[in-house]
């Protein structure tokens, strides 16, 4: 395990303020362009490590404090996610994609372990647990789904020199795992709050699991800050992007039917605008929502656990926005200038409505009002497969640094299942800079740990280094392997998922470089749909009938010949006249014969 | 003894006759009610018509504000009208991307501009995609002025749902035959670079396309579905179901197939339904913006609406929302029903399994006439006459004489000999490759050309047997009657090889070509009867006669004859269908002139060469009478 990185020390002088209560909550909301909304939960809770290890867990739930403590886990990661982030018009990710995870389940952590069996079995048995805590097929995850990475993670809490040497990184995913209620809830059980107070009252299945794009977080660590003492922290984070006009729909009715036609926004501008037409403007008009409209319910007052001083909910957008809140609340103005945070009364519903700023007339306002303009993203990543057919195809990854001004490095991270397997000697990169021609290598370095049949998935982590305002297209073909018959999922025509690539990107080695830029963010490409051979699985079911059939066929027929003994009519004994019986059914023979001869000559 | 009957090598022409009228006769059955099948939905997830539909009312409105837009872009030029667009697309909020593209054939540029966007399904994640395709002319070069103003009002209806599972992505091509090639080669990253741009976005594996074709001006009755794929190769039976059963049981609209809009679901009608499918199948080219999706194994089809009826454009907008649910539903690829179907009515279908053995039968005379041209080119002549005559001299006694002629034919039938196989390879390998040169001809001549070059090439076509023939028999050793014998045998051996295995994959192609080149099989020498000394000079004119009769019947299937007739007969110039397969080949991957000039044309003209060949009779020590 390397040594404990500096560049992750801005993140402690974040968690300060988190760290000095035992229990914080804040919902930030941050208006999206195109009618969505971002909506970001966390929640933290800490309990001193003295007391964690004497069972007396506080804030920290119990349920996930004891897998915890018996599979010796030093630091435990765990995401859920659904949907995609839409970078180009939604610009960077919450948290600087730290909090989010690829398509489906994904969990990692580092675990107490002198060997790898023992880190396995103890892996083992904490993806079993977590599988039942949280109702999610983590226990899917075996050893061809779980990795090792070397360079891509690093822990983020604090952990003394003693411990590093003996902690052990395993990685696994899920990208197949549908995210659904049934999470939702043992992941507000956790919540000291529980969904009944606080901002997590505001937590809905129906809505979560209709946003766009929706990603929940489980963090836990331990963290140590001088002069006291160390604490184990779980942090939970819930962001998602509604679609405003989607999540206005009543509950009730969420059927879009078409709007009354004089409820159309139109561009009266156009020759043939009249009644019966109706050009669309659907974005063109601002934002208007309540906050208890898009959740479908109001903030049931502030858990009671947060703190008097406690400022629950902020709100993301120019001041120059017009929100009116509930009674009760207070209004307190972030220094940054976009930021306001609200404290909530803890005995009364709180709810904002941010009514629509008229885009016409003297006072006529335009997005810049009503929030804030997407930062650029320090890179984009796009994934998708390349060729068709059964046999072979290739994976192609556009990785586009957008800064004109920076270089970007970052570790590019595949996982992919044995049955995908990878030509490494094809591994191309082609750099795309427009005007500077020059071509240097972008991959640094290149850690690769090939597949086993059966046994374990490729694991491929790559170094690389973008220039300023360049694109790097990242091939490499692979060949698709056949399955034995058992091997094949339910719904097998559908394919197989495979896992998003993880990009780590590294903090800016440039002296004076922005924030952004000076600390370790994240991003995750899509999931791909892998289609392999499949055979028609109704075929080994005739064959099987088949066989049977014949063997039947044959098994009757020799063991018929191999059992009877054959003997001539006359040698054996004559069964039909021999004795009382025999003769009475001879003659009963005889006369339905008879009587059968007599009748036919009648006929 | 059977085995040794001689009358068991005459069995052969007979039973190879027998295989093509039952093969013929067996197809000719299937639009009877008894050997086919009612069509039925495989894939249960689909569930058509089963859900409600809220395209309508105010999207109308909509709908009437997009036809004004893209009617102002009627004559604009491609990129131009794309810009529109693009302004339009991003207005509902879609990822836009756009493609250009240029192909070359016959000395024609096919270049121009695809524009398409992304609807990302709101909780999905990028692996799967439906597409729906509105071109902006359909493949009769119509405006398809309703169509892309429907296409664009769905896609803005759509984003209005939640439930998608798929990402749905509407492409608009400029036209209905390359555009959509370019989009889905890129798609698929099998396109040549150099003519065709890479897509600047992408979604995930394709799991359906719907083009929609929708020119006609007025309200429709029913609607078209278009089926047929590049090279014959059909979408899953289950998405033709799905349409049927939505159109009838939900909207209340009739569906047609193959252009036959009013079908009486009798046998003349079915057998035409069936036959235009054979039809469309054989040429093997692109019937709607949906079959370049095809070969991807993209189950697509073009739906049309047609007739004078009541239905408007919103209910083929919710009989296009339908299928897009049923679509949505799939868990799995469309792989549960049949892929291989010749289709009755849209509710009777005929499987591999019962259509197959048609072509396979056809296939297989030419196989059998192979093997027995094979086994007899094995056997010794009998003697020539002369030797008849020598014997009687020497037997008195009748009885004798014929004991000893039954011996002697016995075992001249039966005698083994050695078979001379260089030159009917070698002619047959040289005539095979010179197939190359017609298709290099025909797909590489200039437009303009190639109606004269058609021209040259068959009035050579008519003269090149004989020059073969010349050429074959002119050398210092002829061919003999054996050696003539084996070349058929090499050359329909081919044959039923390349048909049988083509019948597996485009049955119709295989059909039509089989049963054209049928003649083939039974195509001799006409001067195999050896000249005995007392044969008179009229036997040898009249054999002389029959030789030409027969080539010149052979002329009449001669692939550029026949070529020459269905364009006549189709109504198509024949500087079109000959512009159309130089296209087909050179951008859709149409194999159908591969077929034609380096199967058939091969086949036939060895068949040619070999009814106008003269072998020399063995008692003339080599010395061949020439034509």
């Amino acid at each position: 395990m390397r040594c404990f990185p500096s560049y992750l020390i801005p993140f402690f002088l974040l968690f300060w303020t988190a760290v000095a209560s035992d229990y914080y909550e804040r919902l930030i909301l941050k208006p999206l362009p195109q009618s969505n909304l971002l909506a970001s939960f966390n929640f933290k809770s800490n309990t001193n490590l003295s007391q964690f290890e004497a069972h007396n867990f506080r804030y920290f739930p119990r349920s996930l404090g004891q897998i915890l403590q018996h599979v010796g886990t030093r630091e435990l990661h765990l995401r859920f996610s659904l949907g995609r982030w839409d970078a180009e018009s939604w610009g960077r990710r919450p948290w600087d994609g730290t909090k989010e995870g690829g398509t489906g389940v994904e969990l990692w952590a580092w675990l107490e372990a002198d060997t790898d069996e023992e880190a396995d079995r103890k892996w083992r048995s904490l993806t079993n647990a977590l599988s039942g805590l949280f109702c999610a097929s983590l226990n899917f995850i075996d050893e061809t789904r779980t990795t090792r990475p070397v360079i891509s993670f690093q822990p983020e809490g604090t952990h003394p020199d003693s411990s590093l040497a003996n902690m052990q990184l395993l990685h696994g995913v899920l990208p197949r795992e549908v995210v659904c209620t049934e999470n939702l809830t043992p992941f507000l059980k956790l919540l000291p709050c529980k969904g009944k107070a606080g901002i997590s009252s505001l937590l809905d299945g129906h809505k979560l699991f209709d946003a766009s794009w929706q990603s929940m977080a489980i963090d836990i660590r331990p963290l140590c800050l001088n002069g006291e003492e160390c604490v184990l922290q779980i942090e939970q984070t819930i962001d998602m992007v509604l679609d405003i006009e989607r999540s206005k729909r009543p509950r009730d009715n969420p059927i879009p039917r078409p709007p009354p036609a004089h409820d159309l926004k139109c561009n009266s501008t156009k020759p043939y605008h009249s009644g019966d037409t109706c050009f669309p403007t659907d974005f063109l008009e601002g934002q208007e929502w309540a906050l208890d409209q898009v959740f479908g319910k109001p903030i049931k007052g502030a858990c009671p656990l947060t703190g008097p001083d406690a400022t629950p909910v902020c709100f993301v957008a120019p001041l120059s926005r017009d929100i009116y809140t509930t009674a009760g609340a207070t209004e307190i103005k972030d220094s940054n200038g976009v930021t306001r945070c609200y404290k909530i009364p803890s005995d009364a519903d709180f709810s904002m409505i941010l009514p629509r700023m008229s885009r016409e007339g003297e006072q006529a306002k335009s997005d810049a009002d009503e929030m804030v303009k997407p930062e650029t993203p320090l890179l984009y990543a796009e994934r998708s497969f390349t060729g068709h057919g059964q046999e072979r195809g290739g994976v192609r990854t556009i990785l586009t640094n957008p800064s004109p001004d920076y270089e970007v490095e970052f570790v590019y991270m595949e996982s992919l299942p044995w049955f995908m397997r990878i030509y490494l000697h094809t591994l191309r990169t082609q750099i795309n800079n427009g005007a500077s021609g020059h071509n240097k290598d972008v991959i640094e370095e290149i850690y690769y740990r090939p597949a086993l049949d059966r046994t374990r998935g490729t694991q491929l982590e790559l170094r690389m280094r973008i220039p300023p305002a360049s694109a790097v297209f990242l091939t490499y073909d692979f060949e698709k392997s056949i399955l034995r018959y058992t091997e094949y999922p339910p719904d097998a025509n559908r394919g197989f998922d495979v896992a998003a690539a993880i990009i780590t990107i590294l903090p800016s080695t440039v002296p004076n470089a922005p924030y952004a830029r000076a600390i370790t963010s994240n991003l995750r490409t899509t999931t791909l749909l892998l289609s392999l051979p499949t055979p028609d699985f109704s075929m080994p079911y005739n064959v099987i009938i088949f066989t049977s059939t014949a063997i039947a066929l044959a098994f009757g027929g020799l063991y018929n010949i191999l059992i009877r003994r054959f003997v001539g009519a006359d040698e054996g004994p004559d069964v039909s006249v021999s004795g009382l019986k025999g003769r009475i059914v001879a003659t009963i023979i005889t006369l339905s014969r008879k009587i059968k001869g007599a009748k036919g000559k009648l006929d | 003894m059977l085995r040794r009957d001689p009358r068991l090598l005459k069995l052969p022409p007979y039973l190879s006759f027998l295989c093509i009228v039952v093969g013929v006769v067996w197809l000719l059955m299937l639009p009877l009610d008894q050997y086919s099948r009612r069509t039925y939905i495989s894939e249960n997830a689909l569930l058509p018509g089963q859900v409600h539909t809220y395209f309508s009312g105010s999207d109308q409105n909509v709908f009437r504000a997009y036809r004004h837009e893209i009617d102002a872009l009627k004559n604009r030029t491609n990129t131009e009208a794309n810009d529109e667009l693009e302004k339009i697309f991003k207005g509902i909020g879609l990822k836009v991307g756009r493609q250009n593209y240029t192909y070359h054939s016959s000395g024609n540029t096919y270049a121009g501009e695809n524009i398409y966007a992304i609807l990302q399904a709101p909780r999905g994640d990028a692996t799967e995609a439906i597409v729906l395709i509105a071109a902006w002319k359909n493949i009769e070069g119509q405006f398809n002025r309703n169509g892309l103003p429907l296409a664009l009002s769905l896609t803005r209806y759509f984003r209005r749902w939640s439930l998608w599972s798929k990402d749905i992505i509407l492409v608009v091509p400029p036209d209905s035959t390359a555009g959509t090639q370019a989009w889905v080669d890129a798609y698929h990253d099998a396109h040549d670079p150099s003519h065709v741009a890479s897509l600047p976005i992408k979604s995930g594996a394709l799991q359906g396309a719907i083009a929609i074709d929708y020119a006609q001006e007025s309200r429709f009755e029913s609607v078209h579905i278009i089926y047929d794929g590049v090279n014959g190769q059909l979408p899953n039976l289950d998405l033709i179901n799905s349409v049927v059963n939505i159109a009838s049981g939900q909207m209340g609209m009739g569906s047609a197939l193959q252009g036959i809009w009013k079908h009486s679901q009798q046998y003349d009608d079915n057998l035409k339904t069936v036959l235009r499918g054979m039809l469309n199948q054989a040429l093997g080219h692109s019937t709607g913006p949906h079959s370049s999706f095809i070969p991807y194994h993209v189950d697509a089809i073009t739906l049309q609406p047609v007739g004078q009826g009541w239905h408007d454009e919103m209910g083929l907008g919710r009989l296009i929302e339908g299928l897009f649910r049923s679509l949505n539903n799939l868990l799995e690829k469309l792989h549960q029903s049949f892929f291989f179907y010749l289709l009755i009515h849209k509710h009777r279908f005929v499987s591999i399994g019962t259509y197959l053995p048609s072509a396979m039968l056809i296939a297989s005379n030419f196989t059998i006439m192979a093997i027995a041209l094979w086994v007899k080119s094995g056997y010794r002549e009998p003697d020539a006459a002369a030797n008849k005559q020598a014997n009687h001299d020497r037997h008195w006694t009748r009885q004798a004489a014929r004991e000893e002629e039954e011996a002697r034919l016995i075992a001249a039938a039966t005698a083994a000999a050695e078979r001379d196989v260089l030159l009917p390879l070698t002619f047959v390998a040289a005539c095979q490759f010179a197939g190359v040169v017609p298709l290099f001809i025909f797909n590489q001549t200039p437009t303009s050309l190639l109606a004269p070059a058609f021209t040259l090439f068959s009035l050579f076509n008519i003269g090149l047997p004989y020059l073969a023939s010349y050429f074959l028999t002119a050398g210092v050793r002829p061919p003999t009657a054996q050696q003539y014998m084996l070349i058929r045998s090499f050359s329909l051996l081919l044959l039923g090889m390349f048909l049988s295995s083509l019948a597996t994959l485009n049955f119709s192609l295989a059909f039509m070509i089989g049963l054209l080149a049928s003649p083939l099989s039974f195509a001799r020498p006409w001067g195999s009867s050896a000249p005995t000394p007392t044969s008179t000079a009229s036997t040898t004119s009249t054999t002389d006669i029959m030789r030409y009769v027969h080539a010149t019947l052979l002329h009449v299937v001669s692939p550029p004859t026949v070529l020459l007739v269905s364009s006549l007969l189709g109504g198509v110039p024949l500087g079109r269908v000959l512009e159309e397969a130089a296209f087909g080949w050179n951008i859709w991957g149409m194999y159908t002139p591969l077929v034609v000039w380096c199967v058939w044309w091969p086949a036939w003209l060895v068949g040619q060469v070999v009814v106008l060949g003269r072998p020399p009779a063995p008692s003339e020590n080599g010395k061949p009478k020439r034509a």
